[in-house]
Parts: structure tokens; C-alpha cells; sequence
């Protein structure tokens, strides 16, 4: 039953014709199971169908729906209207990321950082792909809370150091970096804090702790950040220690 | 046609925006008044190094009402800066003493209590016990 309305303020960037990003507003009836995303589809569907926005599989898995709702980054798929609204919903494109179209932002440079820290299990030896690499509960839960990030960027969207250097390697990539250091299966420890213990590497990082306040999987990218610091350290403290061992 | 990418640029203003981001600019802030208030212990060195009058001197100045209240405001900022790292080092545990990690409220208030008791020592060191 939708009894009621709601006023939709939504970014609008149209790299054809505007010169720089305006609010558009719409009024539309809601329900209280009605989350942001079903409102975006619904002014989509029925009112604007030039509105742009990404979205997958509406049960905050993909991480595609992302998007500043009042301020806040957040999954439109998990937010909804109810809890969010007191007469106007603003939903405005990721911060932090330059704006392909509408709500649709530019992620490529996030690919970027996060192919530089290897999110793969690396090993110089595979052996003998026949038989099954065994792990133990406990090894799973070293790397399980990491393991859960969706690459949804609300962490960059939420981290001020990612909007004032972005070089920054940010928070995402530094907990996936870590969900593989913490592998048992994996070798590649040593390539990825070499690239983290880098002017970009997780020294940007001033524990602000909002991409963990803001992240819907409870990965905890800041903690994540702060264990890689220690690991970063220790590595550089044994190669300049004890620098025969280090290389082996 | 390829259309550029509107280019993202972060506002004035933005640690105003989230009560979080301020509360991370006071704690920085609260850094950057300990290393200042670090000056003016050392210059207390150096005019009492320079002899009683020069000492005297410095101590009346840091008596005026403009300075109090500059010491009020540091205080305050370092005393939010403490706090709020305290707040923060049960967040991120990199090593683990224990199975399953401690609760930041418990290292919180461990880190509390250890500083309370530390700074009550210099207290009583200095004045003799108040």
C-alpha cells in the first residue's frame, strides 16, 4: 500500500549537456519495504527513464548499488526509505570518484590500486594441483572477516585522506591485501607489503575509521589498515636486521 | 563521443559535514597543541636556565589571564587527543595477547585507568602529595 510520497533529490550529471552536476527532485509514493534503490528504479521506470544509476542483485552481494544517501554512503539496495527520509531523500554519487553519469562513477583507478596488491593467492610452487591445499577452521578465520568485502567503495567514499591524496592506496585494497597476507594457502606476503610500505601504501592512512563505520560487511578496512602498518614495519625492521634471512 | 568524467573535488568545509570527521581534525589538532605546548616546557628550560629574574619573568607571563586561557585550550585538546586515541586502540588490535580480541570499551578503559594513575604519580611526585 503506498500512502504516502517522498521526495527524491537526485544528482544529475549529463556529460552531454551539463557543465557540471545539478539536483533533480521527484515525488514518489513509498512503502515501508521500499528501499532507496526501489525508489531510483521506480522514477526510472515510470517518471525518468534518462536516470542513471548502477545496480545488480538487490540483496547487497555485488556491491554495484552504492551511492551517498543524505550524506552518507550507503547500499540503496539496504537502506531504506523509511529510516532515512523526514520529507526529502538526497542520493548523490559516490564522493571521492569523478562522475561518469547521474549516479554511475569512475572506479578505474580503484581497479588500479587494487591489482597493485595482488588480490590473489600467489605461489611460487603450485605442486600438485591434484590434491586439495587443506585448511583448518581457525586458518579461515584468519582471513573470513576480510574475505567479506564486496568492493562496494563506500570505505573510499567515506575516507578524507582518499579525497585529499588520491594516490592513497585506500582502505579496500589494503583489507583485501591483508585477507590474502593472512592465506595460509598464499606466498605473496612479502610483494604486497613491499607495495604498501610505499609513499601511497597505508602510511596515508590516519585511522579517520569512517570506512569501517561505513562498511556493510563489517570487513573493518581501518583495522585492517592498522594491522598492515605493524606488518609493514616488522618486515622492513628484518631486512634491515637481518637482511640474509629476510631474502630467503 | 567520449564524454569526460566530472572531476571530483572535495569541499570546503568537509569536516564539518560528519561529526566524525571533527572529531578527527580536534584529535589531530590536539597533536599538533602537545608538540606546541612542548615549546613552552622547553622554553621554561631556558629561562631558568638563564637565571632567576628570566625565570620569574616567564612565570608571569604564563600567569596572565591571555595565557590561561591559551593553557585552558590546550589542555583541552590534549585531553581530547589522549582520550580519543585510547578510544581508538582497542580498534585495532595487530597483536593479539588473547584468543579472541579484547573489547575496545576494555582497552579503553584499561588505557583509562593507567594514565589516570600515571598522571595522579606525577602529581603527587611534583606537589609533594596534594
Amino acid at each position: 500500500m503506498a500512502d504516502r510520497d517522498v521526495v527524491f533529490r537526485v544528482k544529475r550529471y549529463r556529460p552531454e549537456k551539463d557543465s557540471k552536476p545539478s539536483y533533480q527532485r521527484y515525488r514518489i509514493p513509498y512503502r515501508d519495504d521500499m528501499v532507496v534503490l526501489d525508489g531510483l528504479n521506480y522514477i526510472k521506470d515510470t517518471m525518468d527513464p534518462t536516470l542513471t544509476f548502477r545496480w545488480s542483485c538487490r540483496m547487497g552481494i555485488c556491491g554495484s548499488c552504492g551511492a551517498n544517501v543524505n550524506g552518507q554512503p550507503k547500499l540503496t539496495c539496504g537502506t531504506y526509505i523509511r529510516d532515512v527520509h523526514r520529507g526529502v531523500v538526497t542520493v548523490d554519487p559516490l564522493t571521492n570518484f569523478p562522475i561518469i553519469k547521474d549516479l554511475v562513477v569512475d572506479f578505474d583507478d580503484f581497479l588500479n590500486k587494487l591489482a597493485s596488491v595482488k588480490p590473489y593467492i600467489v605461489r611460487e610452487d603450485w605442486g600438485d594441483l591434484t590434491k586439495e591445499y587443506v585448511q583448518y577452521p581457525e586458518d579461515i578465520e584468519a582471513y573470513k572477516q576480510q574475505s567479506m568485502c564486496i568492493n562496494c567503495m563506500l570505505c573510499y567514499a567515506a575516507c578524507p585522506v582518499v579525497g585529499a591524496n588520491p594516490h592513497f592506496v585506500g582502505p579496500a585494497a589494503a583489507a583485501l591485501a591483508l585477507r590474502y597476507i593472512r592465506d595460509s594457502r598464499d606466498e605473496g606476503a612479502d610483494a604486497r607489503l613491499e607495495r604498501l610500505n610505499t609513499k601511497s601504501g597505508v602510511w596515508e592512512c590516519t585511522f579517520v575509521g569512517e570506512c569501517s563505520v561505513v562498511c556493510p560487511k563489517d570487513v573493518d578496512p581501518a583495522g585492517a589498515l592498522q594491522t598492515l602498518k605493524f606488518l609493514a614495519t616488522m618486515r622492513h625492521m628484518k631486512r634491515l636486521l637481518m637482511p640474509k634471512m629476510a631474502s630467503r | 563521443m567520449t564524454a569526460r568524467p566530472y572531476p571530483w573535488k572535495r569541499p570546503r568545509g568537509w569536516w564539518l559535514r560528519n561529526p566524525r570527521y571533527l572529531s578527527f581534525q580536534l584529535r589531530e589538532a590536539g597533536g599538533v597543541v602537545s608538540a606546541l605546548y612542548g615549546l613552552i616546557l622547553l622554553n621554561m628550560l631556558l629561562q631558568l636556565r638563564a637565571g632567576e629574574s628570566a625565570y620569574t619573568a616567564f612565570l608571569d607571563t604564563m600567569r596572565t589571564p591571555p595565557m590561561l586561557y591559551v593553557n585552558l585550550v590546550l589542555f583541552g585538546l590534549v585531553v581530547f587527543h589522549a582520550v580519543s586515541w585510547f578510544m581508538l586502540i582497542g580498534k585495532a588490535q595487530p597483536i593479539r595477547f588473547t584468543e579472541k580480541p579484547i573489547p575496545w570499551k576494555s582497552a579503553f578503559a584499561v588505557n583509562l585507568v593507567l594514565w589516570l594513575g600515571v598522571s595522579g604519580a606525577v602529581v603527587y611526585l611534583i606537589f609533594g602529595g596534594l
